[in-house]
């Protein structure tokens, strides 16, 4: 099943959803489909005018265009989730730095998806790391 | 190049025993058509997706649970990403943070295969009002 991330940037929950036999839906991926499309204009550019237009599916026109510009990428993501991961409490410098408002976004996107869902704590010793590991485990063994 | 190309990071944890060099002379050692960058975190490597799989399954065997992986946006060497062009690395900070998070979650992993049982603690409370009062009471004495 394909499980979305959050942050989808995440290398601890990409390779967690791998390990137990899901494919991840990341950020990365689809970066890489953008910026080795040869139609994509010159560097450092890799969110091209037509995705900021399929960032007003997800986001209204008042909504500053950052949000549309990230949700045009993660928007489409969210929409093919079979199932979602989310990690809560986790440090400023962990995940998207920039935009907590796309932030917010998404998990209201996967809330009203109705997909199944979980929201683990960002570990700050051992004992929380094997709970989050055992919840994630659970959650993805859950789902065959 | 073929089209369906993957770049993947191989994140060693801090924890583990296994060095960046042993990674890279190991996917060498493979004669699979990919390409292989050491980096100081472990290394990236690139190829068709299903050479990068099958060097995955071989790396993952030198330290099961202290090696992780994700798929890179940029092809390693791009300009707009690699240092030697003088490209940004906006993605830097989260390696690090999730790099130094990795001996945590190793163990974590390791119960989980194990089988452990865990117990989850109460997420910390609020301070409350009252207790922060009589904290501010006994600093201004």
């Amino acid at each position: 099943m394909k499980v979305f991330i959050v942050p989808p940037n995440s290398l601890i929950l990409f390779d967690l959803v791998e390990r137990y036999g899901h494919e991840p839906l990341s950020l990365m991926g689809a970066i890489h489909e953008r910026v080795v499309n040869p139609e994509v204009e010159s560097p450092p550019m890799n969110v091209t005018p037509d995705d900021v237009k399929k960032g007003l599916k997800y986001a209204g026109i008042e909504v500053p265009s950052g949000i549309r510009g990230r949700l045009a990428v993660w928007g489409p993501l969210v929409d093919q989730a079979d199932a979602a991961i989310i990690m809560d409490d986790a440090p400023f410098e962990f995940g998207c730095v920039g935009c907590h408002r796309t932030d917010e976004m998404v998990r209201y996107l996967i809330r009203k998806r109705k997909i199944p869902f979980i929201v683990v704590r960002y570990p700050n010793d051992e004992e929380e790391a094997k709970v989050m590991v055992a919840k994630i485990k659970g959650f993805l063994e859950g789902l065959q | 190049m073929a089209k369906e190309f993957e770049t993947r990071m191989i994140v060693i944890s801090p924890s583990s025993s296994v060095t960046p060099d042993q990674v890279t002379r190991l996917v060498h050692s493979l004669s699979l058509e990919i390409t292989v960058k050491e980096t100081c975190y472990g290394a990236m490597i690139e190829g068709s997706k299903e050479d990068v799989r099958n060097a995955l399954i071989a790396i993952r065997k030198l330290d099961p649970d202290r090696i992780f992986t994700k798929v890179r946006g940029f092809p390693i060497g791009d300009t707009r990403r690699c240092r030697a062009h003088h490209g940004s690395r906006p993605g830097f900070t989260q390696l690090e943070k999730e790099w130094e998070c990795l001996r945590l979650v190793d163990k974590g992993v390791s119960a989980a295969e194990r089988g452990e049982p865990v117990r989850e603690r109460p997420p910390p409370r609020k301070l409350s009002v009252k207790r922060l009062k009589e904290i501010v009471d006994e600093v201004s004495k």
